[in-house]
């Protein structure tokens, strides 16, 4: 299966992707966990102002047989959400990178270096696959 | 060690995706589910089910012993009918549902669910006692195919140009390809729709053919969603060692008037502790195990089977709800990720079939 993975994000072995611009974190899932849930019918994320933790679940994607949490790749305040995607979640499918999921502000940039490169990431997805 | 069905290489080359699913390895979807879904309420597509059990029974006793056996009437059906039926212990607790087809006065077929074959088996088997039957086992035999859809007269008539116009619900032993076909106008979709029962080649030759003409090869995701919407039952779900016909909304299936069979005391006057209710929710997705809460937040059952339902683009549930819970003006709630969504009971399928 090939897969699209941008070099410039960072990614998490839960297949969200990560842009870092400044202190803010746009975040989302990859093409990999796109392709792998299918027709995604279903999302769920939380509202602004909400403050999500590294590690602990802060949404859900759900395809027609399936529900996947979606894991904090990074902690802070939610400062932006796309409903658009929420409206209409079978964008994810068409465009996972275009189709972000929430704006995150940085609490601890040093969470930022525990992200996998592209390259890092490209790897594991290759031996999970 | 999981096993495979005779098309397993085919479903690997169509790049399907495959899961375990009862100790077989299955396509669970091969392109999206939504169009394989779709294909089927529109045209035509078709499953590879050869995963299911294949009993027979032959002999005088024939129709005696299985109408005996199961709750639904076997004896009074008119030859070259399929029935579908429960099958109980004495207490009336369900061990598996089946269709028994009727091919000839001393012939039955019965298919039963891939998970519950030596179950069924042993237990069936166990009672042949006096009977003058000869019960066996051949699902080692046959392949199955459900071809399921609007256009699928029209594209097995192009395979099997002899092919009698069948009513809903009837069976025909004929040929395909020269070899020895069952053919049943049955299915687990709600469409119109043939389930062949064939030969291991004699299926792969046609599982190709159909290929070839287009049919839209359909994996078990979109089974479950095609069945769900037209809520039809499946075992392990809204069926189970637990609950009998009477738990599930099969009273029908349950003949009293028949002088005897297995389970006939127990459920004669049986008071059901459950009822089988079709849930439409207005915002996300039900799933299996979800509660289901009534108006003061206190639950009253459970969701067995949930989708997302791909004709209607909304969530829709099966729930096994206390049977004195059941009541006109109840309110349900189905409890999701810890919030509480209004959900419509129907007492219509979520979906209308295009069956016959």
């Amino acid at each position: 299966m090939s897969t699209q993975i941008p070099k410039n994000l960072k990614y998490t072995k839960e297949h969200e992707w990560v842009l870092i611009e400044g202190d803010t974190a746009t975040i989302g899932i990859t093409d990999f966990a796109q392709s792998a849930l299918g027709d995604i019918v279903f999302a769920e994320v939380p509202d602004v102002g909400t403050s999500i933790a590294q590690g602990a679940t802060f949404g859900v994607v759900e395809s027609i047989k399936s529900v996947s949490d979606l894991y904090a790749p990074l902690s802070g305040e939610v400062i932006a959400k796309n409903n658009d995607v929420e409206g209409s979640p079978e964008k994810i499918n068409a465009g996972a990178y275009e189709a972000w999921l929430i704006k995150v502000k940085v609490k601890n940039p040093g969470e930022i270096a525990q992200l996998l490169t592209a390259e890092a990431y490209d790897q594991f997805c290759q031996t999970s696959a | 060690m999981t096993q495979r069905t005779s098309l397993y290489q085919k479903h690997v080359d169509l790049k399907a995706k495959i899961v375990d699913f009862a100790g077989w390895d299955m396509p669970v979807q091969y392109t999206s589910v939504k169009d394989e879904v779709l294909a089927v309420r529109q045209k035509v597509g078709v499953f590879d089910v050869s995963h299911m059990g294949e009993f027979f029974a032959e002999g005088p006793d024939a129709i005696a012993f299985v109408d005996h056996l199961v709750t639904n009437n076997i004896q009074e059906a008119p030859m070259g009918k399929a029935i579908y039926s429960p099958l109980c212990r004495e207490n009336g607790t369900v061990i598996d549902d089946l269709i028994v087809y009727k091919l000839a006065p001393q012939r039955l077929l019965i298919c039963v669910n891939a998970s519950n074959i030596e179950k069924d088996f042993t237990w069936m088997k166990s009672h042949v006692g006096k009977f003058n039957v000869k019960f066996t086992n051949q699902s080692n035999d046959y392949s199955l195919l459900a071809l399921q859809g609007p256009q699928t007269e029209a594209t097995l008539r192009t395979f099997i140009p002899q092919l009698p116009n069948m009513e809903y619900y009837s069976v025909w032993e004929g040929e395909c390809f020269g070899k020895p076909v069952i053919l049943a106008r049955t299915g687990y979709t709600g469409e119109d729709g043939f389930e062949i029962f064939g030969g291991h080649n004699t299926i792969a030759e046609l599982w190709d053919g159909f290929m070839k003409a287009g049919v839209t090869p359909c994996g078990l995701a979109s089974r479950d969603v095609l069945r769900l919407e037209v809520c039809y039952p499946l075992y392990g779900h809204e069926l189970n060692d637990e609950v009998t016909p009477l738990d599930a909304a099969l009273g029908w299936t349950v003949k009293q008037a028949k002088p005897a069979f297995i389970g006939k005391e127990a459920l004669n006057g049986y008071k059901p502790r459950f009822k089988l209710v079709k849930l439409l929710v207005e915002k996300g997705i039900p799933r299996e195990g979800y509660a289901v809460c009534d108006a003061e937040d206190k639950v009253i059952g459970t969701v067995t089977s949930g989708t997302m339902s791909v004709v209607l683009n909304q969530g829709v549930a099966l729930a096994r709800v206390e049977a004195d819970k059941v009541t006109a003006g109840q309110k349900y709630f189905i409890d999701i990720r810890q919030k509480k969504y209004a959900a419509t009971p129907t007492s219509k399928a979520f979906v209308q079939g295009g069956h016959k």
